[in-house]
Order: structure tokens, then C-alpha cells, then sequence
């Protein structure tokens, strides 16, 4: 909403100027988004008239004037094509500063192709007035030479406020006086008559009826005679202007300007219109539709409030008046409608029909009840004053009984301990009373304050009552203290596990990835191991693109990878970690935590010969996974040759960790990197968090170092081929050697010297013991039995 | 032989034989000169015998001669050498210090990530706890728990997604804060971050999802007071200690008092620029005591216990911190920007 300083003025002895009223407006929770100066004309700009104007010799455009500035007449060089005789204009004189983006130009005297200039005759683009530069800026002949043009451009300063729902008392002058005087202590000025006079004869008392009291619980309605529809006076239109409302005519103005001034939307119907000369405030049956002043035709239901003659719907309640009921240019009698109307319904209709309003603004978020009466006073009196209506008819009511104000006990240890600040209580009390609320009791440890009609909606306890207290006591009171420690229940992180995670993946060279959780289907099911049923789909997604939750980082990853490929950043390794998604609850219980890393291309790009072409595989992938969990101290994990339809079936792993699956690892099948130029395989992993983060860890205790020399052995066999490499260190570990420490693999090679479909293996065993020096009669002992057992329980032909 | 003769023989064998090594210039010119006097067949190898020929009194003189003569022309082997293995590495040809090392490989923390793991680091310096919740959420959780009013614009599907079966995408991460209320005894001092989505169209400041960190404190004396005094301690950690705070009166129905928190503008002190609109503060977050209501909805009794909360975007943050004006660079993932932070 904007407001314009000077109007504001209206209502309270304002002290401030308009840069420290911006900025009380924003500390009492008017948030300003926007200030702006309108009429601001530099000073040294005056009002002048042109004598004479004559050709410049040296120039086809420019013409040398004679020109009146109140005292003495001086010349000046002009470009303007209007710079005629007779003309008034604003004249820049020697001296004048105008502003130039961040910096400023100063008029000086000057010459212009060898012809003395002693100032500059401006266009309203010039002076920031508007954005007319097609000539100079004629002035009205009522302004007086040598004045400056300030007098007569209404200088203003207009603030664009942000107010919150919880505020509809904002939404008015009075409303923002009201605070600005609990806060300063400033005088108010209530705008509204406390009656007027009136004689219209007649009996009106037959004008309104309301049928949906519930709805409508206070209309009231004031005919107003002879008056004569003409244009505002310029005080009036400046005062709509400067906060954006278009000036039509002067009644439409007057209730515009008493919405602005109070708050409470009014309406005017022409009296001609009404037909029945009755007003019916009633729910609009099925099937009705009425023409709003917008032009357009709403069809209304049984749940839009109405305000209808004995024919037809002639407004739609708190939202727009008809076309065909309104004020026209000649209008005489009318008749001027002040009511409250439920928030809700009016809520519920602006919506339904797609139209608001600056009246359902305010009906919706809630009016003020005590305003109704009046507004409806202030616009009567301004319509008699500025449309000379003369004869008005009392004010007609049709009212169903207030509601029971509110009552709030409020105990001021328990405002100060929950602000935290020393307010005193006759402080509280003050600024409470001031912003309207009544002290109904009160005793030394607290007070009962009866909330006033126009905060309603928003103050229902006492940590209401506080925050009043504290906006106009000063949050910049607000006191340093010193951070307390806290014995609290909950000792479990959810995000340092997280974040060990990443610096554990950080740290083996892996950049983390954070991607939309949002896709299109064909991403999300590629590769075959989600379909498009498990897929969950918010029913109102923004895209195509963006219509399915992720159910693996898989997709994400590959975008990824797509994105980089495609700018030419060929050696990538990547993780991320996010929630995914899935509606099938036998693949996994609808939301978990994911880690998915990818690795393609070159592991040592940065280096140089073969080195530099050195392609990542596998083993690569492999020992990332295996130095993460390592790093993690589990208790069990293996890997297992492992099936799953993203990974090519030679290649892929199955981790198991505590003897759960808890991922898969391998090259990517084609169907996932198509469309992607890579040169280089892709190998990525998929792990389920809630498996790694559930793991077992390893003991903690300490296992002695031995203090002897340890006998190593090697051993070395062919075997077929498809005998792994697990398989043999879980045989040779069942045969429980003796003092057997550790089994590493150190050789295997297939070759025609081995024989098809066989392979070499070469395993080195380190022997020690705890407490003593093996002797070579042990090891070799151990030893045979290894051979011996190998060749027979594995089937492998010894070397 | 004499034993004058003798000694005569070793002398001139011994200082020929160390002039040749000093002045060897290779393996074989060294192997040479030992073959010579000290190998199998050398010189004095072969005037050894002839000690044996000496009298008796001789023979002691002549032993000392040898050992000497062998311990010379052993030095002087041993010095050459040396000399030698000196010479041929000070001639070798050096490593290329310039050429490119092997990357020892580190990766990084997405930039997002790396805000989350900050905040919670100042926050649990604080005595905050992390904790976490689903990103999908029902509508109580969401919006009811929270105060939120029936009619509230943020629950229109026009602006949050809703799944067919009427539970939604979390638009902030406070039903955690719900989540821990309903689990544990008080008091609670917990901060949660987290993805959130709401249904804007991407654009430079918009995305359908974003991150938030939201904080929770609830204990018998918890003031606006505690909560300002937490907000400067995290501004200041986290942009350095120049900033200020202002906190100013709003309205969120989760909370009474309300308040919105600017932060002094990190781009040009608070003097005025584009970033902050001139205004010299930007606005950072939203704050505030936890409204009553919403204390009893949690299961926590509103006479006995009180306390503050606040929410803010982590990638406003990130995009402050690293002056960054485009939200959707943060989601292209690509290489050349990860590898930045």
C-alpha cells in the first residue's frame, strides 16, 4: 500500500521528516519497501514568462528568448521547439543544482555558438515531473512570475509499506496515525464529523433489509440529494495521485479518499437504479449473474453475499459495485452504503470469482466494525461539501448486536521475562491505552485490557499484548545477554554423521553434487529398476520436467554428468547424498537416504605421458567405497559379484554390510550414458544410507603389537577361472593356521601358457606370533598343510 | 731382499698407486689401480712372500709397512670413489621441479553443503542440536501444528505441492521442529536444515526446491532477548565481526511476537548499494516467541515453558557469502563452479 507525508499529516502532528518517518514506520512493523519523492523540483527553478523569441544565427534549432523572471528580463538560449512568446515556464536559474544519477550538474552561464545564455528553460522530464520531453513545460498563467515552481508542484514524499495480514488497521491513514501517536506522543486528528445535519423529508426506514444477517451484521445506508457529479477539486486528486488511485469523479474520489482516510470501503448506488427503491443484502441465488464495474459478467452462486433491489443483484458485497448501478455523469441522488461484511465470505468470493479489489482487500482480511458509522459520517459530509448535495436523509442501520469484546489478562513479569527487557508496568499500560486498548482492571502484578474492534483479528492473549509492548517499546531495546548452556534430552546429531560422510568422500577427490529432487518420468525409470507406478508424483507439478520425486541419485548423477560432458569437463567424480523417493513399499519404504557416486574419464588428468591417460575403472570406484567404510571402522562389509539392471552384469558388485545388501556398484549400462559423448566408462555406486549409518562398528579395543619377527611364505596356483578372489581368502582363512597374520593377493595373470579359461594366482601369507619367534619348522609345518588343503579343497593345480 | 729394499718397493707401489686414483676419472680406471697393487696378482699382493725370506727381527717392520701401504691405497680407493659418485650425480641431469605433481585427490563440499555444516557448527557451539525430518509431510505437521490459519495463502496448491493422497512436499523444515517437541521432554534447543519446496517457477532467486535452517530453543526462561543475542553471535560467525542486526516488528502465525532480522548489508557495510536496494540492510530472516498455540499443539504447556524461533534461506546466505546472483548455478552442478569453494 502506498501513503503520501503530506496526508498523513492530516491526521497527526508529525515532527518527523520524511526520511525518520520511514524508518519509525519500518521499526513499529510498516515494512517500507520503497520511498519516493513526487513534485520534488530543485531549488533555483522558478516561474518565468517568455517575451520574445528570435532565430539563433548560427543554428537551425536553437532561438535566443527574452524572458520575464519577476524582476528583470534576461536571455536565454533555448532548443526547445516551444519556447514561443507568451509562454510560462519553469526557468533554471544561475546556480541550480539538478541531480545526475549518483552525481550532479550545477546551471552556470553560459554562451551557446558565441550567444550569452544566463540559465535553462526545463521540460517536465528535466524537472522529474514526468516523462513529457517534447517541449518545455508550459505552466497554468494563475502561477506567479519569479515563484519558485515548488509552491506549486505539491513536493511529497510517497512510501510504499508492506503491511502483514495480521494488520487490516494498517490499511488506512487513521489506522497509521493511531500508531505513530502511541509511539511519538503526537496529537491526532480524527477526520470524521460527530454528526451532521439532516432534513431530507421522507420515511427511509424501509430502505434496506438484510437478509443474511450472519454475513452482513451492520449495513447501513444514506441518501444524499441534488448533488452534482463534477470533477474532484485538485487537493483531492493530488491526494488519490500520490498513492495511485485514478481520480473519476468526485463521489467516486470522496469514498476512495474516506477508504484511505478510515479504512472502511464504501459504495455509492445511484438512487435512480435501485429499483423498488430497496436495498435487500441477501445470498445470491443459483443461477444469477450480475455485469461488474470492471465490464465483466461473474455468475453467482448461493455462497456470494449480495446487494440487490427487489429485481436483480446490483453489487457483489465488500468486492464491486455493478455497472449499471454506479454513479454516472448525471447523477442527482444517491445513496451511500457503509457496512461490514464477514471476512470469509468475501474472502471466499473475491477468490472463487477471480476479482478483487481494494475494498475486498480490506473486507477480507477484516474491517473495522466502530469505523462503519464514521466513514459513512466523513463521506457525507465531504459529499455536501464537494458535490454540494443538499438534503440527506438520516443515517439508515439495520445492526445485529456486537459481539462481546475481548478480554485479556496480561501479568507484566510474564511480558518482561518473555521479552527479556525491563518495560515498566505504567510503561505497558501507556503504550497498550494508547494504541486503543482499555484497562478494564488491574492490580499491582497485572492488568485486563479489553481489545478494541479494530484488532480483533490478530490480539487474542497475552503474548499479543506483548508484542505491542515491544514494537513501540523498541525492539533496539532488546538488551545483550549471555548465551545460556541447555541440559537437554536430545543427544543425537542427525547432520554430523552427514557431514563426516562428505569429508570422508571429500577427501578421496570426489566433488558433491546437489540436484532438483524433482524430474521428468523417463529420467526417473531409466535403467530399469524403477517403473513409472513407484514413482511419487506431487498431482500438481509446475512441469513435465519436474512432475516426479527422484527415486534414485542415479538420474541425478547422469544429468550431472550430461551438463559437464557436454561443456567439455571430461574427467568427473562426483557424489551426492539426498532424500529419494519411492511409492512401492517392497523396494523401499517410501523416503530414504541416498549416497550415489560417479566417477568417468582420467584419474590423473594434471599429469603428463601415459600417466595422463590412465582411465579410472573399477578398482578405482571399488576403493573409494572401501576406504569410506574403512575410514567408518564396520565392523563386517564384503562384496559379492552383484545384479542389478543399471550396471553392466561382468560388472557389477553387491556391498553387504552386517549381512544386509546395502548397495550396488559397477559400470553403467549403455541405456543410462546414451546421448552423452563420453570416451570413457562410467562407474558409479548406490548406497542406502540407513544400512551404512546402522552398521555395526568395529571393537574399539586395543590388539597388542607383537614384538617379533614375522615369516612370510609365498604360495601360488592355477585355477579356474571364475574362482574369486574372496573365495580364496575365505578358504585359506577356514584352514585356522597357525599364527597365519595376513593373506594378500601380490600376482594373478591369464595367458596361453596357463591354458584357456584358467588363470594364475599368487598369494603371499605373513606369518607371526604373539610371543615368540616362529621357527622355520612351524611355518613350513603351517605351510604344508596350506598346499596341501589348496590343492585338494580348492581343486588348483600348485606351482 | 733387504728389508730397506723392501720398504722401498711398498712406498713407491703406495703413492703411485693413490697419485693414479686421485686422478681416476672412472669405475674401471678405479678397478684398474686396485687390480694392480691389492688384487690377486697386484704388486703387493706379489711382494708379500718375501717377507717371509726377512730375518726374524725384520718381520715386524716389514707387517707395519704392509698394513700401511694397504691402508693407504685403501683410503685412496675409497676417496675416488666418492669423488667419482660426487661428480657423475652433479652432473646428472635434474627433475623438472615445474612439471605438474600428482593431485593427492580432494574434492569439495557442494557450496550449499558447506553453508549447512557452517551454521550448524556456530549453532552447536550455541548448544544446538541437529536434527532432521522427512521431506514428505502431512498437512498437520506442515501447516496445522504451526498455526498456520485455514485460509493461508502458503497452503493454496498454487503454491505448495500436494500429493494425491493429501500430504505435501514440506514448504519449511519447522515440522521437525513439531517432530522433536512431540518426542522429547523439554527443554529442546535444536536447529534444523534441510530441502524445502515451494511452487515457483525457477528464476535467478527461485527454485522448487531450496534449503532452510530453521532454530528452535524452549525452556522455562527463553526471551526475545536470548534470541537476539543468538542471532548477533551467528551473524557475527558467520560474516565476520562487523555485522549488525536490526530486528523489527512482523507477523508469522507460528510465532507471537514476530519479528523479521536484517543483517547489516555484507556488500557494502550498511552505507547503501544495489544489493541491499540503498536501504543498507538485508533482510535475513524471520524470527520470533513461539506462539502459545503452538506449544500446546506440540504437547508442551504454555504457562510453564516459552521460547524463540527462527528460519532462513541457505541459499540467500550462500549467495551472500559468495556473491553469487544466480540460485540455479547452485543445481547445474558444473565442475567449474564446484571446484570454486
Amino acid at each position: 500500500m502506498k501513503i503520501s507525508y503530506n496526508v498523513l499529516k492530516d491526521y497527526i502532528d508529525l515532527s518527523l521528516t520524511p526520511e525518520e518517518l520511514s524508518d519509525k514506520l519500518t521499526m513499529i512493523g510498516l515494512e517500507v519497501e520503497e520511498v519516493e519523492k513526487i513534485g520534488q523540483v530543485p531549488a533555483g527553478v522558478i516561474v518565468a514568462k517568455i517575451l520574445s523569441r528570435r532565430k539563433h544565427e548560427n543554428s537551425d534549432h536553437l532561438s535566443i528568448c527574452e524572458v520575464f523572471n519577476g524582476s528583470e528580463t534576461i536571455q536565454i538560449v533555448c532548443g526547445a521547439p516551444n519556447c514561443d512568446a507568451g509562454n510560462i515556464i519553469p526557468l533554471a536559474t544561475i546556480g541550480t543544482v539538478f541531480p545526475d544519477g549518483d552525481k550532479t550538474f550545477t546551471i552556470k552561464k553560459g554562451k551557446i555558438r558565441g550567444v550569452e545564455s544566463f540559465g535553462m528553460m526545463c521540460s517536465a522530464r528535466e524537472l522529474g515531473l514526468s516523462e513529457d520531453h517534447n517541449g518545455l513545460m508550459i505552466l497554468p498563467g494563475t502561477y506567479e512570475l519569479g515563484k519558485p515552481l515548488s509552491d506549486y508542484t505539491h513536493p511529497d514524499t510517497v512510501y510504499t509499506v508492506n503491511i502483514t495480514p495480521n494488520h487490516p488497521d494498517w490499511l488506512s491513514y487513521w489506522g497509521i496515525a493511531r500508531d505513530l501517536a502511541a509511539l511519538t506522543g503526537s496529537a491526532l486528528h480524527f477526520p470524521a464529523p460527530a454528526h451532521i445535519a439532516t432534513e431530507l423529508a421522507g420515511d427511509w426506514s424501509n430502505l434496506v433489509e438484510v437478509e443474511a444477517t450472519d454475513l452482513c451484521p451492520l449495513y447501513t445506508a444514506r441518501v444524499l440529494r441534488r448533488v452534482k457529479v463534477a470533477e474532484s477539486p485538485s487537493w483531492l486528486k493530488t491526494a488519490l495521485l500520490a498513492v495511485g488511485i485514478r481520480p473519476i469523479n468526485n463521489i467516486v474520489d470522496i469514498t476512495n479518499y474516506v477508504m484511505m482516510e478510515l479504512g472502511e470501503p464504501l459504495h455509492v448506488f445511484d438512487l435512480r437504479f435501485i429499483k423498488g427503491e430497496k436495498i435487500v443484502v441477501r445470498r445470491a441465488n443459483e443461477g444469477e449473474s450480475i455485469v461488474a464495474l470492471d465490464g465483466k459478467k461473474y455468475e453467482l452462486t448461493n455462497n456470494d453475499l449480495v446487494i440487490a433491489d427487489t429485481e436483480k443483484p446490483i453489487a457483489i458485497a465488500g468486492v464491486m459495485g455493478g455497472e449499471y448501478s454506479g454513479v454516472v455523469n448525471d447523477t442527482t441522488d444517491v445513496v451511500l452504503e457503509s457496512a461490514w461484511f464477514d471476512p470469509a465470505s468475501v474472502r471466499a468470493t473475491s477468490r472463487r470469482l477471480g476479482l478483487a479489489s481494494d475494498a475486498s482487500y480490506r473486507f477480507e482480511r477484516g474491517a473495522d466494525r466502530g469505523m462503519i458509522v464514521p466513514a459513512s459520517l466523513r463521506a457525507a459530509q465531504l459529499i455536501i461539501e464537494l458535490a454540494t448535495a443538499d438534503a440527506v436523509s438520516p443515517l439508515i442501520t439495520q445492526e445485529q448486536p456486537m459481539p462481546e469484546p475481548r478480554i485479556i489478562n496480561m501479568k507484566y513479569d510474564r511480558v518482561r521475562n518473555l521479552l527479556g527487557m525491563d518495560v515498566k508496568s505504567d510503561c505497558m499500560d501507556k503504550i497498550l491505552t494508547s494504541l486503543g486498548f482499555e484497562i478494564v482492571r488491574k492490580c499491582e502484578s497485572g492488568a485486563t485490557f479489553k481489545v478494541p474492534t479494530w484488532r480483533i483479528y490478530d490480539i487474542f492473549g497475552e503474548a499479543d499484548l506483548a508484542e505491542e509492548v515491544a514494537r513501540i517499546h523498541g525492539l533496539d531495546k532488546l538488551p545483550d545477554v549471555k548465551i545460556q548452556a541447555t541440559q537437554s534430552d536430545i543427544s543425537q546429531d542427525a547432520i554430523l554423521h552427514m557431514t563426516e560422510l562428505r569429508e570422508q568422500l571429500v577427501s578421496a577427490g570426489l566433488y558433491e553434487l546437489v540436484s532438483n529432487s524433482m524430474m521428468d518420468e523417463a529420467s526417473a525409470i531409466k535403467g530399469g529398476i524403477f517403473t513409472a507406478e513407484d514413482l511419487i508424483r506431487p498431482y500438481n507439478p509446475i512441469s513435465l520436467d519436474l512432475s516426479c520425486m527422484r527415486p534414485s541419485l542415479v538420474p541425478c548423477l547422469i544429468n550431472a554428468i550430461r551438463y559437464n560432458v557436454s561443456r567439455k569437463n571430461y574427467d568427473l567424480a562426483f557424489f551426492e547424498i539426498g532424500h529419494v523417493f519411492c511409492k512401492n513399499t517392497e523396494k523401499f519404504p517410501e523416503e530414504r537416504d541416498e549416497l550415489a557416486i560417479a566417477i568417468t574419464g582420467c584419474a590423473h588428468p594434471e599429469r603428463f605421458s601415459k600417466e595422463r591417460t590412465v582411465k579410472y575403472d573399477f578398482f578405482d570406484l571399488k576403493g573409494i567405497v572401501e576406504s569410506g567404510l574403512n575410514a567408518r571402522r564396520l565392523k563386517s562389509f564384503s562384496f559379492k559379484p552383484g545384479s542389478d539392471p543399471r550396471f553392466l552384469p561382468t560388472c557389477c558388485a553387491e556391498l553387504i554390510i552386517d549381512g544386509k545388501s546395502a548397495g550396488f556398484l559397477g559400470e553403467a549400462v549403455p541405456e543410462l550414458t546414451k546421448g552423452i559423448r563420453l570416451n570413457t566408462p562410467l562407474f558409479m555406486a548406490v548406497i542406502q544410507l540407513d544400512v551404512l549409518f546402522s552398521a555395526k562398528e568395529r571393537s574399539q579395543y586395543y590388539v597388542p603389537i607383537s614384538q617379533f619377527p614375522s615369516v612370510a611364505r609365498d604360495v601360488a596356483f592355477v585355477a579356474p577361472n571364475d574362482l574369486t578372489n574372496k573365495q580364496v581368502i575365505d578358504f585359506i582363512t577356514s584352514l585356522k593356521l597357525d599364527n597365519l597374520e595376513d593373506i594378500a593377493i601380490f600376482d594373478i595373470f591369464e595367458g596361453d601358457a596357463i591354458g584357456k579359461g584358467k588363470k594364475s594366482m599368487a598369494y603371499s601369507l605373513t606369518f607371526r606370533a604373539a610371543d615368540r619367534t616362529l621357527t622355520d619348522d612351524e611355518v613350513n609345518a603351517m605351510y604344508e598343510k596350506l598346499r596341501k588343503n589348496l590343492a585338494e579343497g580348492l581343486k588348483v593345480e600348485l606351482r | 731382499m733387504m728389508l730397506e729394499e723392501l720398504l722401498q718397493q711398498l712406498q713407491a707401489i703406495s703413492s703411485d698407486a693413490v697419485a693414479s686414483l686421485n686422478a681416476a676419472d672412472s669405475d674401471a680406471a678405479i678397478e684398474a689401480v686396485k687390480n694392480r697393487t691389492l688384487g690377486r696378482s697386484g704388486a703387493i699382493t706379489a711382494l708379500s712372500p718375501q717377507m717371509g725370506q726377512l730375518p726374524k727381527e725384520d718381520k715386524r717392520a716389514a707387517g707395519l709397512a704392509f698394513n700401511e701401504a694397504k691402508t693407504a691405497i685403501q683410503k685412496a680407493l675409497n676417496d675416488a670413489k666418492a669423488k667419482l659418485a660426487a661428480s657423475e650425480a652433479a652432473s646428472a641431469p635434474a627433475v623438472d621441479v615445474t612439471l605438474p605433481g600428482r593431485a593427492w585427490p580432494i574434492g569439495r563440499k557442494h557450496p550449499i553443503s558447506q553453508t549447512i555444516d557452517e551454521c550448524c557448527d556456530i549453532f552447536r557451539r550455541m548448544g544446538f542440536i541437529a536434527v532432521s525430518g522427512p521431506e514428505l509431510e502431512t498437512v498437520w505437521y506442515n501447516f496445522d501444528a504451526l498455526n498456520a490459519p485455514l485460509n493461508h495463502p502458503s497452503r493454496d496448491p498454487q503454491d505448495t505441492f500436494y500429493l494425491p493422497d493429501g500430504r505435501l512436499l514440506r514448504t519449511q523444515t519447522s515440522p521437525v521442529q513439531i517432530r522433536t517437541m512431540l518426542g522429547n521432554k523439554p527443554p529442546v534447543r535444536i536447529v534444523s536444515p534441510g530441502r524445502c519446496y515451494r511452487r515457483d517457477t525457477p528464476d535467478a532467486t527461485h527454485g522448487v526446491h531450496f534449503h532452510q535452517l530453521e532454530g528452535l530453543y524452549i525452556d522455562k526462561n527463553v526471551s526475545m532477548a536470548d534470541l537476539r543475542s543468538t542471532i548477533l553471535k551467528f551473524a557475527t560467525e558467520f560474516f565476520g565481526p562487523d555485522v549488525r542486526i536490526r530486528m523489527r516488528p512482523s507477523f508469522f502465525p507460528f510465532t507471537e511476537p514476530s519479528v523479521e532480522c536484517d543483517f547489516s548489508c555484507v556488500c557494502c557495510g550498511g552505507k547503501g548499494c544495489r544489493v541491499c536496494k540503498n536501504s543498507g540492510w538485508l533482510e535475513i530472516m524471520g524470527a520470533g516467541m513461539v506462539n502459545p498455540a503452538v506449544l500446546r499443539n506440540a504437547g508442551y504447556d504454555p504457562e510453564e515453558l516459552q521460547g524463540f524461533a527462527f528460519g532462513f534461506g541457505l541459499e540467500r546466505l550462500t549467495m551472500l557469502k559468495h556473491r553469487i546472483n544466480d540460485l540455479r548455478i547452485f543445481s547445474d552442478n558444473d565442475l567449474r563452479f564446484l571446484k570454486q569453494f
